[in-house]
């Protein structure tokens, strides 16, 4: 029976005082509706990239090492790389000699160039110089033809493989194989190509020609030192592998034991911890505006229900004198609150999501979108009400019954 | 046994450092189906009289029995059920909600009393019947005349069955022949055996009713016939003693 007076009564309530303050009602639900939709967006993308890029990491063939002269993360002063020694190939022989981790070894020099066939050109495309066994390192397949061989290398061919984008875009309706295409203005005679990895943070990694190492260096010239791609036996090994590596660097490079690593050993997972650290920063940053914004609204909906208590004060002093408790007050005030917000939430949350989906659709940023999210939102923005209702409706039912029906 | 019995009741007001003693042990009974006039000066304390009376308000001290209840001590809950249930309010602004039709208005303390919809709606209709205003069920305030309103007012306090109806000023906004509708209508509640206390400074209205009582500063000064104390009240207000010239 008490249920009934409280919030059957309290909901009628409210609902009548939400229509009869039409414009009211839409500014204070828009408040809280903007302060979920930001955050339903911001959540649905953060969640979109979290998800695809996990995917993605899973395509670059995790038990590689890459060394390089300068670490792919660089945090800090660039300066301190500068003065390095540059790689040579001495270093990735020691590689190949001392590591007992290693099961392939490849240098890696790489360059932009322009690729074309025919008429059509894709410029700045990276041109990868390597040995047979990128293939182990990279984790690449071949698709159509073959790789590279000792041969290839040894003979300074020009002979290249092509990633498929480039496939997709010069050679979309024929078969690419024992084609000539250009790099630059050099004719390459394309002999097979790579399976398609797909994209890591929409950077794709098909974008790419492989040609032999020693075309490459006899192209492009070898003023600037190598990259060596270490392939390690399995996931498991990459510690040991990499501490194996830096004893056998330092020794091959002579770097004196009071300084510290003159070079730099990678892993792709160094990838997923920059980027955690940047969409975590990004990911609160975005989470806190939203909180903001609906602190926004809360205080918004604070403030029309003081207004709304102050102009019903009398109102108030009535229904006390009628027989309503306190809590009937109050219930009848809060659920006013949280009417407004929740429907807030709910428009809200479908602007949110479209937000969240249109982004999607208009730039490379993914966005998923959990059930669990939406429920979410509309609790969430009841909450809020909730929270920022209770103090106006305490205040609603501790005013003075006899004061309330004198006040003007 | 008396519906009301105040023994000594004292209401004091807290103004910063100062007190205001409102009433100073105010003694009264009243017995059901009478029919009590409250008169005085203005600030005499009729007004929180009627307050405390109604439960609206609570004695500083003394004691307060409703049908033979102690309601000095009852929690806040419970005052407002004993308002709901025992209690009939007619308030000089009517007091009515204005975006309700008139059925609405007469309905709500049943709402507070947790009846259904329908029997609400029945109990509201004939209340509204017994102002006369069954003809005007579905009209909202504004479209009442100040009379009409009151009668509203009045079916919403008589629609719970209270044992007691308090009405403070109920004429002080109608003209005067309105305000003999609202009180003839009172004569009609007071001869079907409902228990009213009215206050009023209109020593005119005081004659007619069967008691009064007399406030002043806070306490009872004179207690019988409204006829009696009405005559007594013109005699000592100064300003009808000495009417101003126009
Ligand atoms: N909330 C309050 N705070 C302080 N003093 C109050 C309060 N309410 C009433 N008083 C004081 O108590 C005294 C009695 O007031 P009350 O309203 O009962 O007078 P009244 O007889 O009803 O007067 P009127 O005929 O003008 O309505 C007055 O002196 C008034 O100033
Ligand atoms: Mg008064």
């Amino acid at each position: 029976m008490r249920f009934q007076v409280d919030f059957v009564e309290g909901s009628r309530i409210a609902l009548r005082s939400l229509r009869a303050h039409r414009l009211r009602t839409v500014l204070t639900t828009l408040g809280v509706g903007i302060g979920v939709s930001t955050l339903l967006a911001i959540l649905g993308i953060t969640q979109g990239l979290d998800t695809s890029f996990a995917n993605q990491l899973a395509s670059i063939g995790s038990s590689s090492l890459y060394v390089t002269k300068m670490p792919w993360v660089q945090l800090g002063n660039w300066w301190q790389f500068r003065n390095r020694k540059d790689l040579d190939l001495s270093h990735m022989e020691a590689i190949r000699a001392q590591s007992t981790y290693a099961v392939a070894v490849c240098p890696m020099i790489d360059r932009a160039e322009n690729v074309s066939f025919l008429g059509s050109e894709l410029q700045r495309v990276q041109v990868v110089g390597t040995t047979p066994e990128y293939l182990a390192v990279s984790g690449f397949e071949v698709a159509q033809g073959r790789f590279l061989t000792e041969a290839d290398d040894g003979a300074l061919r020009n002979v290249a493989v092509l990633g498929m984008d480039i496939v997709d875009t010069l050679f979309p309706h024929s078969n690419p194989i024992g084609v000539t295409v250009r790099l630059g203005n050099r004719p390459f005679n394309v002999i097979g190509t790579l399976s398609r990895k797909g994209k890591i943070l929409d950077q794709s990694q098909d974008l790419l020609v492989v040609i032999p190492f020693r075309s490459a260096a006899a192209q492009f010239g070898r003023r600037r030192g190598i990259a060596i791609g270490v392939a390690v036996e399995s996931p498991l090994m990459m510690d040991p592998a990499e501490d194996q590596l830096v004893g056998v660097l330092r020794r091959a490079r002579g770097t004196p034991p009071e300084k510290p690593d003159d070079f730099a050993i990678n892993r792709p997972e160094q990838l997923a911890s920059t980027y955690e650290q940047l969409t975590g920063a990004l990911f609160g940053v975005a989470v806190g505006i939203g909180f903001i914004t609906l602190l926004v609204g809360g205080i918004g909906i604070m403030n029309i229900m003081l207004v709304s208590v102050r102009e019903r004060t009398r109102e108030i002093g009535l229904r006390r004198a009628l027989g309503a408790r306190k809590r009937t007050i109050v219930v009848q005030f809060v659920l006013e609150a949280v009417v407004v917000s929740a429907v807030g939430g709910l428009l809200g949350t479908v602007v949110g999501l479209g937000g969240a989906k249109l982004i999607s659709e208009i730039t490379p940023l993914a966005a998923t979108v959990r059930p669990l999210t939406v429920l979410f939102g509309v609790s969430f923005a009841a909450a809020v009400g909730l929270l920022f209702g209770i103090w106006p409706a305490a205040r609603a039912a501790n005013l003075d019954p006899v004061e309330a029906l004198r006040y003007e | 046994m008396a519906l009301i019995e105040l023994e000594a009741v004292t209401r004091t007001y807290q103004v910063g450092t100062e007190s205001v003693r409102a009433l100073r042990g105010v003694c009264l009974k009243v017995s059901r189906g009478e029919w009590l006039a409250v008169v005085g000066q203005s600030g005499s304390g009729k007004s929180t009289l009627m307050n405390v009376i109604g439960c609206l308000d609570t004695a500083s001290s003394g004691r307060y029995r409703l049908n033979g209840h102690d309601v000095s001590h009852l929690s806040d809950d419970e005052l407002a059920d004993i308002r709901n249930r025992e209690i009939g309010f007619v308030f000089q602004t009517f007091q009515l909600l204005p975006r309700e039709t008139a059925l609405a208005n007469v309905e709500l303390p049943l709402v507070y009393r947790g009846l259904g919809a329908r029997e609400r709606r029945e109990r509201a209709r004939a209340a509204l019947e017994k102002v006369k205003l069954a003809d005007r069920m579905a009209h909202r305030p504004n479209e009442l005349s100040g009379g009409q309103r009151q009668r509203v007012a009045i079916a919403r306090a008589l629609v719970t069955e209270p044992s007691l109806l308090l009405a403070d000023e109920p004429t002080g906004n109608l003209d005067s022949a309105t305000g003999e509708e609202i009180i003839r209508l009172f004569e009609e509640l007071h001869r079907m055996g409902h228990t009213l206390l009215l206050v009023t400074h209109e020593p005119r209205l005081a004659a007619r009713c069967p008691r009064a009582v007399r406030l002043s500063d806070g306490e009872i000064i004179s207690d019988g016939p409204g006829r009696e104390v009405a005559l007594q009240n013109l005699r000592d207000d100064p300003r009808l003693a000495a009417p101003e010239p126009r």
